[in-house]
Order: C-alpha cells, then structure tokens, then sequence
C-alpha cells in the first residue's frame, strides 16, 4: 500500500495499510486465483479503484467555487487539479446525476471530487443504479475522520445522510434569515418586525407610504424554501428513502401564501429574480428588506455587480415565527460536496473536500456564505463582524443555523424545479399562489411518483 | 398574403401600382429587419460591457476595449476551455466530413451509374433513411454504442454523423444525370477496371457534387447538439456548441446560483455565440455564390 | 436545421429535370460486384447508424430492464405519465403554429422577391433571409434569449408594448410555441425560401409571358400558375418541416435551463425520453417514446415517397 505516501498522519497510515491489505487478502481469497481485477472492496465501505497518489484530480464546481480551486492550489501547489464548472446543478437541471449516469455507462470519465449547490444529491448518490457502483464514497466508513464529521454544525449533514451513513459534506449553511437595510429602516421610522404578522402589516405600511421600496421578493425558485418551509408548510417531508408526505393545503401553507399574495399585489415583494438586470435596475437601493438565505450577504448585499450596499447599513434579524410559535426557518440550498467512490486518487480528493469545506483559507477568508463546519462558522462570523460591513451583530445567523425545520426534507426531485415549472409562470400571468396551492401539491405528488416514491 | 391580397387592386400589369409597391416593401423591409436585427445587435453587443448592454442604446456599438475584453475573458474561461471546444468541433466535424465524401460519393457513383440486383431497394432505403430526422435516432444510437463501449469516445459522434444518406442521394442525383454512360462505357472498353474507371473518370468530374455534400456535412455536423449532448458525459470533450451551454450555466442572469467572480457577462457570451457560428458564417459567405446562385443558376432565364 | 439540409433537393433536383437520367440499357459493361464494393462504408453505416438503432429501440421499447418481453407495458407507462400528454400538446400546438406560418411566409416571400427584376436587391434580399441558417442549433437559441429578454433585448420596446416586461413574463407557458416557431422560423425559412425561389425559375418564362400577355395580374399569376407549380414543393417543405418538428429539443432545453427551470425540461417528446433515460434510468421507457417518434417520422416519409412523387428513383 505505497501509494498513501503523505507523511502527516502515519498511525493511520499504518492503520489503512492493515485494513488494505487484510482487505486485498481476503478478495485474493475469495476471488481463489484471479488478481487482475483493478478494484478491491475498499476499506472505507466502497469498492476501490486502483490507487495512484499522484493523479491529477478533476473537480467540479460551479463558477462560484473556482475561489476554493484557486485557494486550494495556492495552499497544496503539490496536488494537480484539473478544475472543471458547471451549473453546480441548480435549479432542477439536475446535471450532475445526469452526468454521471453517463459515466456509469461510459465506464470511466468520473471527476473526483464534485461540487453540488442542491441538497437531494446524496439521495440518488449514495445508491447503487442499474447494477452500477453508487457514485458517492461514503465518507463515515473511514475516508474522512470522526472528529472532523463531528465539527460540523449540528443537522448541517442532514441532507448528505441516507440510511445513517454521510455521503457528502456540506459547503455552507443556507438558513434563511431576514436582511435588512438598518439606515433606511432608521430613517423611515419602522421598527424591525418580530413575526410574520408584523411582517405583513409593516409590507402594507411601506405600501402607503413609501411606495416602490420592497420588504422581499418571491420570483425566484427558492421561495417555497423561504416562505413555506419557515412556515412548517409539510410540502416535501421525507419520511423514508422512498416516502414523501405532501400536504399543501393546510393552514401553514395557506397562511404564508395569502401573506405573499398581499404583499405581491400591493408590491412589497415583487415577483422577481433577485438576479435579474430588471431586479437591479428597479429597486437598487430601495431593498427595505429582503427575506432569504445566509449567502445573500455576500451574493447580493455585499457584490458590486448586485446590489452593492455600502459597509454600515445591512442589518441581520433572527427569523421571524407565528405569532404564538417557536421560530423555525427555511433553508435554500447550501452546497454539498462529494468525492467519487471511482476515484484514482482518493488521498488527494479526500483533502480537496476537507480543505474545501473546513480550511480557513477558502471557508473563512473568501466563502460568501455561512460555513457548516463549525469552528470555521465562528471564525466566519467573527471575521465578518470585524469587518465593519454589518450594520448589526450576527449572532442572528448562527441562531438560525440551529433552527432549520426538520420537517422539509431532501428527495431526489428539486423542489425548486417543480415550484419553477408550475407556479412562477402561473404568478407571472396574474394568478394567486393561494389557489395555485393544490395544483401545487398536484405536481409534487407526480414528480414524487415519476421518482419513485410512494406519496403520502 | 396581405401583399398578394392588396396587389389584386393593382393595375392589372403587375406590382406596378403605387400601394402595392408601397405595401411590399414594407413587407419586405419587415421581413429584412426580422432576419437582420438580431445579427446586428448580436455584433454590435460583443463590444460593450454588461452594464452597457442594459444601459446603451441597442444599436451604438461599444468600444474595440470592449471587444478584447470579452475576448480575454471568454478565452480565459476555465483555462482556455473554449479553445479546447473549438478544438474538438473541427476534430469532430472535419473527420465526419471525410468519412461521409468517403462513403457517399462512391455510394452515389454506384447507385446512378452502375448495374446491381438491389440498387432499386437501397434507394429506397436511402430515402427512407433520409427523411428520417437524425435525432430520432440519437438515444437508440446512443444504447447501442455503449453496449460496445463507445460513449465518451469521439468515435461515438464522428461516426455517426458521418451517416448521411442525403450525401448519397444528392450525388446519386449528380451523376444520374450530369456523366453520359457513354463515356464510362468507353473507359471500360478502353480496358479501365470498375476502380479505375470511377476514379480515373468519375471522380474528376464530380468537384461541384463534393464540395456541396461536404457544405451540408459541414454546417449540420459544426451546429449539431444533440448527438454529442448526450454521447459526450465529459467537459474536455464538448464540441462548441455543446460548450456553449457550459457558459450559459455560468452567467448569472441565466443560472442566478453561478453569481460570482469567476462568473461570464452577458457580452461574453454574446461573443462566445458569435464565435460558435464563426466557421459556418465563414462557409456561408464563401459558398454564398455557388449555393444561391450556382445552384440555382440552371433554373435562372432572366 | 433540416432547412439549410433541405436546400439542394430542389436544387440538384431542378437540374435532374432538365436531363433526364440515362436509360437503363446504358448500364452495359459495369460489373455488379463491383458496386457492392462502392457501396460498402455506406452501407456499413446505414446498417449501424440508421438500421441497426431503429431495431434496437424496437426490441428494448417491448422489453424491461432485465430483457423480458413486456408486451406494451412500456407505451403505457409513458403514455400514461402525467408529462407525456402535455409534452404532446405542447409539440402540437408549435408545429400547427410553425407548419402554418412557414409555408404561408415562405410561399408569399419567396414570390415577391422572386418578382423583384433588381438584381442586387434580389440577391441580397436571398441573402439576407439565408444568413440566420448559420446560426442553427444553440447559437440560435443563445441569440433569441437576448431577445426575449426585456432588459437586453434589440426589441424591448416592442415587447413592453405587448405588455411583457420581464423575462418570466415573455416565456409563460402559452408564449412558448410561438417563441419556438419564431426561433425555427428564424433560422429556417431562409433556407426554404432559396428553394422555393430555384423551384419559381424552373417556371418556364413563356409561361409567364403568355399570362401577362392574356392580362394576368400578378397575384393571378401566383395564384394560378406560381402556387399550383409549387405545390410540390410546398408539401416536401411541410412533411420535411413536420417530421423535425416532432423531434423539438435544443430550444426548450437551452431555454429550460436559461429559465432556471421555468420552462420545464420536459417540455417535449424527446426531452422526455431523454429525462427517461438519464433521470431516470429506464432506457426501455425511453426507447418507447424514441419508437414512437420514429414511427411518426416513418409514416410521414413513406406517404411522401410513395405519394410525393419527388424522389421517383428512375
């Protein structure tokens, strides 16, 4: 077992050539004569493939994350990674799984290490298809370490779990938390609202009285995640690997759709794309509030091709509850990231996802969104806090990090796509998201059910 | 229609009347303006920058900076990916041309010029093969090559694109009715072998045909996406125009998740459009004449 | 895409009129074995290519993934998808839109600028309708998302007028087809139009001469000699035109994924078979709708070659 080289950690270094090398006994055992088989049963949970510690590595990420190939680089010149974007999957393009099926039939060609800005992947990728080796490594059977698996914040590898094992890693936390322009808050006298209800009520006041000036936005894909998950709506509750309970016609899904259709009508949350020109023109510097993920911070307040709001006015509030509940929030993606149970250079990939996902260099110094790795999560925080670009303490985020509903779980199909194919164009020719509800549910059920899962 | 229709109240002469002239060229002008405004405002959007594109008016050009600028940055794009696509779309494309003039031309030869029991139900086949739109067949072609292990291959697009049984049938066509049987009745007696006779006579002769069926292998292969969509799972290996979708997943205002530094600008990708059709435009403008007009120019009795 | 294809049918075809082929008899002194030996690499890749696929697609449409013979469980399952039915109409809808608009506009500008005597503006105005079929494929669609797009597009006037101020707005569901149709119709019709313009010159000018003489008008002259000599042409357009209609792909997908799924990546049949495929693993479904597809295009051909009369083999 020559090929694990690295110096760093030689106790389990010998540990895995023990394993290995127990593990090769017992294939050549089994297998009675044959030894050209370029696999063995690998001693992380996965078949191998033949290791080469000094290949180059191909990772894919999305052109937000060629900052971590460029960090990763500077920090480890001895590994060569050959970096490759795509769309990171998002938004239902579902590229990724796409992708590697092709692989699995081309028989080569896997990257190593990918970067993925959904959260369903490890429901397809930690399972076998056609008879072909599941694409995910399994990261707790030993490849990564427990200590490091433990570091990250509490229910952040929700989504990278199928049947208790982890096969992913998270990039970032996305809890959905309230953006506010403190100045401009200030200035026109309101005060930060404490629920939804106060919520609403403070859309129409700003209706009245500052027209043109918006409190959110609900044209992007993610608005289900926003509004109906921080509102307990039981619109995608996985209850099994197979299993889905949709239920979006109940009072917690009524109640966040009348108050969208509200404020949409009296235009204090437009239908709109927080990254279209058409958003930029129309309400730059008029974003009272926004409503939305952690990574908004640095993707549209704090981005000179976005919004571009200058240090000292952007606030941060806890989300909002019921009135009468608990504050849960919503969360809007948070990437993922995997290594390819094919991979040559397993080592390498091994330290492009650690460094990826908990080294300082890319997670504290230039990640655009909340780390899921906790200790790096603090360091982040108190960094951006430092920075004097926060008109307020932070502390709301890392509250929301720990208030992520559970009940909004990840299935193979992208919730966004179906919101994205059946509702946004509905809204757009004038309908209202409160009688689009059971034509909601409708598409989640077939989507479900052309998946594969039994819908409750 | 509305043309036709008004031109009913002309004098009976013709277009010679002064609203259905009127009303032609207004027809026409619309027409022109349909086809030619989104080219031009195509051009004219590789020299701005992005802000530019929103801001300036749709017809001022930008500045030549701006051109270079998008250049570097489309050609800086993952390392040069770009140039790798362009790359593999001239592998791609130029060896299915030469395996298609390979294959056609001395299939057409055979079927226009010579004698065999199944001729009649190989141009039938031909036909059917023909009219039969080629992505029907993508998926079925793409199960089949990976049950012999192709997929991922360049072999897996070059060949069968380089299947096109319209090749055959315009040069069937060609040599039916353009080189007399006489004359290769006489290379025969004058002793030529059948090779010799198609290459020594027939080939000479069939430049036009040849460099048509290369123009229609040419400008469909360069602009097919579906085909190596699906045979080709691997960045590196991507023709442009498949290349082009990579770009797309990468501007912000197409995939808002892709909203960083390393993100493409609307401009950048307008030129990476325009450079995708670059070679095709190149072969239009060249072949213009013999394909609008040379082609036509039989029918011509102006 | 099969327009710029099509072109030369007419062409060539223009000029196989002309010279009719030669007579059989001549074939004398030609051995048969010999052209076996011409036809063999095409042969070899009409077998793989186009024979050998359409078999394979036929066997694994009747199968289930472990090969055993399913009967039509498998045309049932994809016919009875909730996407299959509208994937259908939405395939519908833009071919009514699209047939309907090509062969009225091809056939009414391809007449007029064939009735302009200006040489140069006769030329350039082909031209100019050719051009756009360079950019087939993903280019045309990357250009036409510019358009559509209020904030960048040449038109945004034009689409603001129509009350469209946003993208989302310009590609709700019922804009689609004619989004689709105006994109082909771009890229295609120029091609089609050269075409039909070849197939006006073959009109004999004595024709003509002798109408104006009578004291035909000019739209007499379309209606009753023009269009009539066309019509051939007219149906090759359409059959041809239909049968790569069926197989719309690269325009919702691109505009799929430029839309972040608002429009949806099965918007068409043979994105469909695709999302079978790659999502979700069933090839057999897939090739179940691939074989319907291929039977339409398949039905379509053989009523054109045994009804059209345009490729009479002899």
């Amino acid at each position: 077992m020559s090929q694990f080289t690295e110096k760093t950690q030689p106790r389990r270094r010998v540990a895995l050539s023990l394993a290995a090398t127990a593990a090769t006994a017992l294939v050549l055992i089994t297998a009675g004569c044959s030894s050209s088989g370029s696999t063995s049963a690998g001693e992380f949970g996965f078949p191998e493939a033949k290791q080469d510690t000094s290949a180059t590595i191909t990772v894919w990420v999305d052109s937000d994350r060629q900052a971590v190939v460029d960090a990763f680089e500077a920090a480890h010149p001895e590994i060569k990674v050959d970096a490759v974007s795509y769309d990171g999957s998002a938004n239902g393009s579902n590229s990724f799984r796409t992708k590697m099926q092709l692989f699995d039939r081309s028989g080569s060609g896997w990257p190593d290490v990918v970067f993925s800005t959904q959260n369903n992947d490890a429901a397809w990728a930690s399972q076998k298809t056609n008879g072909k080796q599941a694409f995910a490594a399994q990261l707790d059977g030993g490849l990564i370490e427990k200590d490091t698996l433990s570091n990250f914040t509490e229910g952040s590898l929700d989504p990278c779990t199928v049947d208790g094992k982890v096969y992913c890693l998270r990039n970032d936390l996305a809890q959905s938390v309230m953006w506010y322009d403190k100045t401009l808050l200030d200035q026109f006298g309101y005060a930060v609202p404490t629920t939804w209800e106060e919520y609403e009520d403070l859309g129409k006041k700003v209706a009245a009285e500052h027209p043109g000036y918006i409190i959110g936005t609900a044209g992007d894909a993610w608005t289900p995640e926003v509004f109906f998950w921080g509102s307990k709506c039981q619109a995608n509750d996985v209850t099994g690997p197979r299993e889905v309970t949709v239920n979006t016609t109940s009072d917690e899904c009524t109640r966040a759709a009348t108050m969208l259709d509200t404020l949409r009508e009296n235009g204090t949350v437009p239908n709109v794309s927080v990254f279209t020109p058409e958003f930029l023109q129309q309400y730059t510097g008029k974003v009272l509030m926004l409503q939305g993920p952690a990574w908004y911070a640095g993707a549209i307040f704090n981005n000179p091709n976005s919004l571009n709001v200058p240090a000292g006015e952007l606030g941060v509030g806890a989300p909002l509850p019921w009135k009468g509940e608990d504050p849960v929030t919503g969360n809007v993606g948070g990437g993922t990231w995997f290594i390819s149970s094919h991979s040559a250079n397993l080592e390498a990939a091994k330290a492009f996802a650690e460094f990826a996902t908990t080294a300082d260099d890319y997670q504290v110094e230039k990640a655009p969104g909340y780390p899921a790795y906790a200790p790096a999560a603090e360091k982040w925080i108190a960094k951006q806090e430092s920075s004097g670009y926060f008109a307020t303490p932070l502390t709301a985020l890392t509250e929301a990090g720990s208030q992520i509903w559970s009940g909004w779980g990840a299935g193979v199909f992208s919730q966004e796509a179906i919101w994205a194919k059946t509702i946004t164009p509905a809204i757009a020719s004038g309908e209202s998201i409160e009688e689009l509800l059971p034509k909601w549910q409708e598409a989640i059920k077939n989507q479900a059910q052309v998946d594969g899962y039994t819908v409750k | 229609m509305t043309a036709s229709n008004l031109s009913t109240r002309a004098p009976r002469i013709g277009v010679s009347g002064w609203s259905g002239r009127a009303l032609i060229s207004a027809v026409l002008l619309v027409f022109v303006l349909f086809f030619i405004i989104p080219i031009v405002w195509l051009l004219l959007a590789t020299s701005k920058t992005g802000r530019e594109l929103v801001t300036l008016n749709p017809f001022l050009p930008g500045t030549f900076d701006g051109i270079v600028q998008n250049w570097n940055q489309l050609f800086a794009y993952q390392d040069g990916a770009v140039g790798t696509w362009i790359a593999n779309s001239t592998i791609y494309t130029v060896g299915a041309l030469v395996l298609t003039l390979i294959a056609s031309i001395p299939a057409g030869y055979a079927l226009a010029l010579t004698q065999f029991r199944l001729r009649k139900a190989i141009l039938v086949l031909t036909l059917i093969v023909m009219l039969m739109p080629s992505t029907a067949l993508v998926l079925p072609i793409f199960l089949e090559l990976n049950t012999v292990g192709l997929i991922g291959n360049p072999l897996s697009v070059i060949l069968p694109m380089s299947f096109f049984p319209f090749g055959v049938y315009l040069t069937y066509i060609y040599f039916s009715t353009s080189i007399p049987q006489d004359l290769l009745a006489a290379a025969r007696l004058d002793g030529c072998g059948e090779f010799q006779v198609f290459y020594r006579v027939a080939l000479p002769l069939a430049t036009p045909i040849i460099a048509l069926v290369a123009f229609f292998s040419f400008v469909q292969n360069w602009n097919n996406f579906f085909l190596p969509f699906v045979m080709l799972p691997s960045s590196d290996g991507y023709p442009i125009q498949v290349g082009l979708t990579s770009l797309l997943a990468s501007t912000p205002a197409f995939n808002p998740s892709s909203a960083g530094a390393e993100s493409v600008q609307l401009p950048t990708l307008a030129l990476a459009t325009v450079v995708s059709v670059l070679p095709v435009l190149i072969v239009f403008l060249f072949s213009q004449r013999f394909l609008v007009s040379g082609m036509t120019a039989g029918g011509t009795k102006e | 895409m099969t327009a710029a294809i099509a072109t030369t049918p007419e062409l060539v075809d223009a000029t196989a009129r002309r010279r009719a082929p030669a007579p059989r008899t001549r074939f004398g002194g030609a051995r048969p074995g010999m052209s076996y030996v011409f036809l063999a690499p095409y042969l070899a890749l009409t077998l793989a290519f186009g024979v050998l696929p359409a078999l394979y697609a036929l066997v694994l449409a009747f199968t289930d993934g472990g090969g055993g013979f399913v009967g039509v469980d498998n045309f049932v399952k994809v016919i009875s998808d909730f996407r299959f039915g509208p994937a259908v109409v939405h395939v519908a809808i833009y071919l009514v839109i699209w047939l309907i608009s090509l062969v009225i506009l091809v056939t009414v500008l391809a007449i007029v600028v064939h009735a302009i005597k200006v040489r140069w503006l006769n030329t350039t105005l082909r031209f100019v309708f050719y051009l756009p079929g360079a950019l087939a494929g993903a280019s045309s669609v990357l250009l036409w998302l510019f358009v559509l797009d209020p904030t960048s597009s040449p038109v945004s006037g034009l689409l603001q007028l129509l009350g469209f101020d946003s993208f989302v707005q310009v590609i709700v569901p019922a804009n689609l087809p004619p989004i689709f149709a105006i994109i082909a119709f771009w890229t295609g019709a120029g091609g089609w139009i050269v075409i039909m313009y070849g197939a006006l010159n073959n009109i004999s000018s004595e024709v003509m001469e002798a109408a104006r003489i009578d004291g035909a008008s000019t739209f007499q002259i379309a209606t009753q000699i023009q269009i009539p000599l066309l019509r051939k042409w007219i149906s090759y357009m359409g059959v041809m035109s239909l049968a790569a209609g069926t197989q719309l792909f690269v325009e919702p997908q691109l505009l799929s994924q430029a839309s972040n799924a608002i429009v949806p990546n099965d918007y068409s049949l043979n994105q469909l078979a695709y999302q079978y495929a790659f999502q979700q693993n069933d090839f057999n479904g897939s090739a179940a709708i691939s074989l319907l597809l291929l039977v339409v295009a398949l039905a379509l051909s053989t009523v054109f070659v045994t009804r059209g009369g345009l490729f009479d083999t002899e």
